[in-house]
């Protein structure tokens, strides 16, 4: 039983993140119909604003501030940053092939994914950057938290649980709950009806653009709070969080973050009770079994078109 | 009738030349091998090593004691010496060093290939450069096979294949036996990275173990693996060890600190793949590596004093001084085949046949080095291994 809890709780910390990127991915097909496989690098961009700002602010063993403090300022830095960075994305790879075949801003998308990558490797180096969190309090976050049985959940992942969760009911708040939502939803049904019903189109989606980036800020740190980050970190991210975003439904907004924590779930389980060697084997696995049984996800909707 | 005949001919040459021209990729290098190459132009010497990914700490520590070698060495031998490095991030794969061995091929003035660093790249890479005569000494890819077979997986090394560390031959039983006599262990996981350095080293500390009655459970995890919460969980309480062969050190950094997490005591202990101070942190861990800390060896004052000079605020680590001993084990049978050839190089192989009559006194990894006669490994070399202090220091303790 406790090596369930145990493994729960790492799916359930996983599949938080995986969800979080893959709203990106969903937000920005829902509106544009385009598979921003920059997303990834977006995310690695994120995770090294974080690591700035955490320098900033004293890095973790001699912090200015209060650790909370620390961990809110570092969050938003990265929310930020990766909100300019996606619309600066969006105004100079993907708004000149707005009308181009589909293709045009695919490929777009796959080099504003190299240029991140190698841009940041030539400013920054290959060198791995350490949030070092350990040494915040002493190690309290890993060392403190809530038992459950013999398990215990650290203050690090209920933090990190909680925080994902809250930023996706912000996220369902935004998109179902203001007017600004409402549009992103009317451009996501038929671009052309709602730009005759006045809806500015451009703004629509560079406020998708800000979202789906700020999320992936947001899931950078995260991410990078547990584990060291590099400049390679944006593709095995990028894709696992597109694998989620496809098995949720793609331009579902629950989809996404159903998504998100089924592929943590099965990611945690699989290493945990059938093998560790196998797991990404089992996990894309999945994902083709979607892609043949139910290709337009859980709780995406079927493609119909009239010919 | 007679057009489909003829055209079935063509198709049969041209499909037959092909597949002659791809089962010889040395072919240009071959013709370039055999021109001579004057010992007074300036020489080419590639570095393959990973600069960029998850292992680039390896190459960039690698760089500077090989530029500082070939900054300071060259005009002893009367050589000009070249050093350019070619990139091999380990995430892919062999094909960059592949793709560098055609082109170092092709370039007539390399003479000799320092690398390539990591193994998975020395094995796929080597029977390329030994068709072109091409020399290459790795100073840090530690794969049994590289040099030697074992009953379980066939030697994969060329004869132009030499390295100036000891092999995982030596790495592994090192590691196991200090497991077993200096920390009793009874139960030890070990968690292999899914690549040949790490399955390889790996599977001897298994057997080693194994052999001595320990109770072994073994784990693999993809080395795209960035969170190891699910293999922390399936770490037993009460094991002793975990042995985490990888050769990106923020890995093993971030498996010790999810095993504080869990409440696991088990110690870490990783191989040379791991054998960085500046990642690796984990107090009470071990690691082992091929080289002494070099700054306690009195003769290589000048060498540490010369490099920090050139590296200002630069710690001395284990991977680098293995490269700038490499560079001098070079010059000496670069030297060596200049003389038998009156100045010239005639062909690229004469490198090679010299490589085992390099003798080095004073090497910077202490004592003489000379290559063993019965494999292209260094003679009496051996292991070290260092625990990792509270400050974050690595001590020597075996």
């Amino acid at each position: 039983m406790d090596t369930f809890i145990q493994l729960t709780v790492d799916g359930l910390t996983l599949g938080s993140v995986y969800a979080l990127i893959a709203l990106g991915y969903t937000l920005v097909y829902g509106v544009l119909k385009l598979l921003n496989f920059a997303h990834g690098d977006v995310f690695m961009v994120g995770t090294f604003i974080g690591f700035g700002m955490l320098q900033l602010l004293g890095g973790t063993s001699n912090p200015l501030v209060p650790v909370w403090l620390l961990l809110v300022l570092v969050t938003f830095a990265a929310m930020a940053g990766c909100a300019v960075l996606g619309v600066v994305i969006e105004r100079f790879a993907y708004r000149p092939l707005r009308d181009a075949p589909r293709i045009a801003p695919l490929i777009s998308a796959l080099g504003v994914s190299f240029f991140l990558a190698n841009s940041m490797q030539l400013l920054f180096g290959a060198e791995p950057r350490n949030y070092n969190t350990f040494a915040l309090s002493g190690g309290a976050l890993y060392l403190k938290g809530v038992d459950i049985g013999s398990v215990r959940v650290p203050l690090l992942r209920i933090i990190t649980i909680s925080s994902a969760f809250a930023l996706m009911v912000v996220l369902w708040f935004l998109v179902n709950r203001t007017r600004t939502g409402k549009a992103m939803r009317a451009t996501s049904f038929d671009r052309e009806a709602a730009a005759m019903m006045g809806i500015d189109i451009d703004r629509v989606i560079v406020f998708t653009f800000i979202l789906g980036s700020a999320l992936a800020g947001a899931a950078g740190v995260m991410f990078a709070l547990r584990v060291p980050t590099n400049v390679a970190v944006g593709f095995i991210a990028g894709l696992k969080g597109f694998t989620a975003a496809v098995i949720g439904g793609i331009g579902s907004i629950p989809g996404a973050m159903a998504g998100g924590l089924i592929l943590g779930f099965a990611e945690a389980y699989t290493q945990g009770y059938i093998s560790t060697k196998w797991s990404d084997l089992f996990v894309f696995s999945i994902l083709i079994g979607f892609m043949i049984f139910r290709p337009q996800g859980l709780l995406g909707r079927a493609d119909i078109r009239k010919v | 009738m007679k057009r489909a005949i003829v055209l079935a001919v063509v198709i049969v040459v041209a499909a037959g030349a092909t597949a002659a021209a791809l089962a010889k990729p040395s072919a240009t290098g071959s013709a370039s091998a055999a021109q001579a190459v004057s010992c007074k132009s300036t020489l080419t010497i590639p570095f393959v090593t990973p600069l960029t990914g998850g292992a680039g700490f390896i190459g960039t520590e690698q760089a500077t004691w090989a530029k500082y070698a070939v900054k300071t060495l060259p005009s002893h031998y009367g050589l000009k010496i070249k050093l350019v490095f070619g990139d091999t991030p380990v995430e892919q794969g062999p094909a960059p060093a592949l793709a560098l061995a055609q082109k170092y091929i092709a370039d007539k003035s390399v003479v000799a290939i320092l690398g390539p660093s990591t193994s998975g790249n020395a094995g796929a890479s080597t029977k390329v450069y030994t068709q072109a005569g091409l020399v290459q000494l790795s100073p840090s890819a530690t794969h049994t096979e590289l040099t030697i077979g074992t009953p379980a997986v066939p030697y994969i090394g060329t004869p132009g294949f030499f390295r100036n560390v000891p092999g995982d031959y030596i790495q592994g039983p090192t590691d196991a036996r200090f497991m077993i006599n200096k920390l009793h262990v009874k139960k030890v996981v070990i968690i292999d990275f899914q690549e040949p350095y790490s399955v390889g080293l790996a599977d001897i500390v298994e057997s080693t173990l194994k052999k001595a009655g320990v109770s072994v459970t073994r784990l693999s995890a993809p080395n795209t693996t960035t969170d190891y919460s699910a293999y922390v969980t399936k770490v037993p309480n009460d094991a002793d060890v975990v042995f985490f062969p990888t050769q990106k050190p923020p890995d093993i950094q971030t498996f010790g600190q999810q095993l504080l997490e869990q409440g696991k005591k088990a110690k870490l202990f990783g191989g040379d793949g791991s054998n960085d101070p500046a990642h690796f942190t984990i107090a009470g861990s071990y690691v082992s590596n091929f080289a002494p800390d070099i700054t306690s060896i009195p003769a290589d004052a000048a060498i540490v004093a010369g490099w920090q000079k050139d590296n200002p605020g630069k710690v001395v680590g284990s991977f680098g001084p293995p490269s700038y001993g490499a560079v001098q084990i070079l010059l000496e049978a670069i030297k060596k085949a200049c003389i038998q050839g009156h100045g010239s190089i005639q062909q690229r192989h004469d490198v090679i046949r010299n490589m085992k009559k390099v003798r080095i006194p004073n090497f910077i990894l202490g004592g003489t080095f000379r290559f063993s006669t019965k494999t292209n490994d260094p003679l009496n070399a051996k292991f070290y291994i260092f625990q990792i202090q509270s400050n974050g220091k690595y001590k020597l303790v075996g």
